[in-house]
């Protein structure tokens, strides 16, 4: 009896860290292509914020949950821009810029949402559905937890190999890197500079958006302004961790999601211990880590330094 | 006598250009929910500028404005980024509402005044000496580091007030009352408590600190050339610790006084989040101690009036938020008008 109710943790164990780590790895992603680029996006707190919002917001009103993450990703992409256009094409400050958009996304989505819904916090039923893969999901222990997930949640990892293809094997991703090291060298060799920026900031900022619409059509189904706490920020700790390469940063995403989900299963193990202390883990977790692992980072060359032509 | 120059004026120009903007796009926002956004501003600067309700309130919400200010005018011009005045102030408040109790009984009046202070601006330093350190000796950033003792602070502080610190004797979880005699005192004829002096003097102090002394000069080499702070000899980790301890400690004060002064006591889900106003403000004011007065005043006047027209017009009170949002990336644009004007 004992080890069906263990068997039964693990799985549930298993399931919420991929759940949890979902989000930070979709923000991670984006951000490693981003930082890649010469940018530091702080605003991806604030995106991912927007993005949950807007997708909760555009699917519950037209129930329709594609369009809800279409809305996030297209809000992600809207802040993106604006970030990009300062940073960039501005080239002022970049960390007041991202602080100054998590500041203004985070009021702007906690006021719209006592605009529109008051002091409710509707749900949304059809949302947090998960979807069986035929075979997978009957192995026996594994099965249930891995393979019947959220359509997102596999999206997000199937996209790990992909994006480091990316970035290490075609020209879009080796033109991010000069940028990201040596633009005036990718300048020079007829690399667009500014344009590469763009397109890894509009990348980041789809990503983020989508962050966040996992959060709130996902894995939850429901919006409230403070949900996202702080996991824009602990992806960008897992950029650092992960060196800006797709798989390391997945096993740093990974590793977060764990200390996550770990969180509700000590609850549901019966552990006496105080939720509002278990609360504080994911973070202290994030503090150890950067004790840890992140001693040497080696940052790229360019790394909030605007770009301008014959200025080096 | 001498003619102005543009050039003089120029900072402060940008900094109110900021706001006028933030205004006017918070304006276009107003009427996107189809509100009147001259009934709300019109209110909002009547209630606030000229009720003595709204004036006294605005100005009594300086102090912990000022008081954090006072701190991050240290870091910032050390180009050190403590985001997380948050938690620090949180820590401050917590040890205030746990400790005036107890040494009221203990102490007389100004002794027990200066060592709640005391207590609450080491618990503010306490809470950022990991971040300082790990940014000190091992380059960590800083902004990530804060961030997330934020975080850890929120959830300690409301676990503190439910189990340890709790008062057994109310049902909320919050500390015991502190009695009426044993708050801050009032400056003399008025409604207002002298955190709003303790904060200009601070103020002022940090001001001449960063300008006129060693550790002040320091701070500004380490901002523009920390390679050069490091080959010139300077102690470069010592600096980064001092700069970061002292802002988190005037954070710590800023949460003794709103607790000795209005609250009375320490409530587990009570978060000001002043951090969110007292960042923009310290950047609009160009780490200058006298534009922060101002400055300050105008931000807690438009959260008061806020609060006001909240309930009038159904305008939510996150609006201010956002106009503080706005006004930091307006300010952050203007850096572009300036370096262009420069050439």
């Amino acid at each position: 009896m004992s080890s069906l109710m263990d068997m039964a943790l693990i799985g549930a164990v298993m399931a919420s860290t991929l759940r949890g780590t979902t989000p930070i790895l979709l923000g991670a992603l984006g951000e490693t292509f981003v930082e890649r680029s010469g940018l530091l996006n702080l605003g991806l707190e604030g995106m991912m914020v927007a993005g949950a919002f807007a997708s909760f917001l555009v699917g519950f009103k037209l129930d329709s949950l594609m369009l809800g993450f279409v809305a996030a990703a297209a809000v992600g992409m809207i802040l993106g821009l604006l970030f990009g256009f300062m940073t960039i094409t501005l080239r002022v400050n970049q960390i007041v810029v991202g602080l100054g958009i998590t500041i203004f996304a985070h009021a702007s989505c906690s006021f719209l949402h006592r605009v529109i819904f008051g002091n409710q916090f509707p749900i949304m039923f059809t949302a947090g559905q998960t979807h069986e893969v035929p075979l997978l999901s009957k192995i026996p222990l594994i099965g249930q937890p891995l393979f019947n997930q959220h359509w997102l949640l596999y999206l997000t990892f199937l996209s790990v190999p992909v994006l480091y293809f990316i970035m290490y094997k075609t020209s879009l991703g080796l033109r991010i890197q000069a940028v990201g090291e040596t633009p005036w060298a990718a300048d020079s060799s007829g690399v667009n500079v500014l344009k590469t920026r763009y397109i890894a900031i509009l990348f980041g900022g789809i990503m983020g958006g989508l962050a966040g619409a996992f959060m709130s059509l996902g894995d939850l189904a429901f919006f409230v302004p403070n949900m996202i706490m702080g996991r824009g920020y602990i992806a960008i700790v897992v950029v650092m961790l992960g060196k800006w390469d797709p798989l390391k940063v997945f096993l740093g995403a990974l590793l977060f999601g764990f200390s996550m989900s770990l969180t509700s299963a000590l609850q549901v193990a019966g552990v006496k211990v105080s939720p509002d202390f278990i609360l504080m883990t994911p973070y202290l977790v994030v503090i150890a880590t950067l004790l840890i692992f992140a001693r040497s980072t080696n940052l790229p060359a360019a790394l909030c330094v605007p770009y301008e032509r014959g200025q080096k | 006598m001498k003619k102005i120059e543009f050039n003089d004026i120029a900072p402060a120009f940008y900094s109110v250009l900021s706001i006028v903007f933030a205004l006017i796009t918070g304006a276009v926002i107003l009427i996107f929910i189809g509100k009147n956004p001259l009934l709300y501003f019109g209110q909002l600067f009547f209630q606030g500028m000229f009720s003595p309700l709204g004036l006294v309130e605005s100005i009594i919400k300086m102090a912990p404005l000022l008081i954090i200010s006072a701190g991050l005018l240290a870091c910032f011009s050390a180009g050190l980024w403590n985001i997380g005045v948050e938690g620090q102030f949180l820590i401050g408040a917590v040890l205030a509402g746990w400790s005036a109790p107890t040494l009221a009984s203990l102490l007389p009046y100004p002794i027990y005044l200066l060592s709640v202070a005391a207590l609450g601006a080491m618990g503010g330093m306490f809470w950022i000496l990991l971040p300082a350190v790990l940014k000190a000796r091992y380059d960590m950033n800083e902004i990530i580091t804060t961030m997330m003792m934020n975080w850890v602070a929120i959830n300690l502080v409301t676990w503190l007030v439910k189990g340890p610190i709790n008062d057994p004797t109310s049902v909320p979880a919050q500390t015991a009352l502190i009695p009426m005699e044993h708050r801050l005192s009032m400056i003399p004829f008025t409604s207002i408590h002298i955190g709003l002096i303790v904060g200009i003097i601070c103020l002022f102090i940090m001001h001449y600190v960063i300008r006129k002394t060693t550790l002040g000069y320091e701070f500004r080499v380490l901002l523009s050339n920390k390679r050069a702070a490091f080959h010139s000899g300077m102690n470069v980790a010592r600096i980064t610790i001092w700069g970061l301890l002292i802002s988190g400690g005037f954070a710590g004060l800023a949460g003794v006084s709103d607790v000795l002064a209005i609250k009375g006591l320490f409530q587990g889900d009570w978060n000001p989040a002043y951090g969110m106003t007292a960042i923009p403000l310290v950047f609009l004011a160009r780490f200058n101690g006298w534009a922060v007065v101002p400055l300050a005043f105008f931000f807690s006047f438009l959260s008061v009036g806020g609060e006001f027209v909240a309930r009038d017009q159904g305008v939510p009170i996150f609006f201010v938020h956002i106009l503080e949002g706005l006004t930091l990336l307006f300010f952050a644009a203007s850096e572009y008008i300036e370096k262009r004007r420069a050439f």
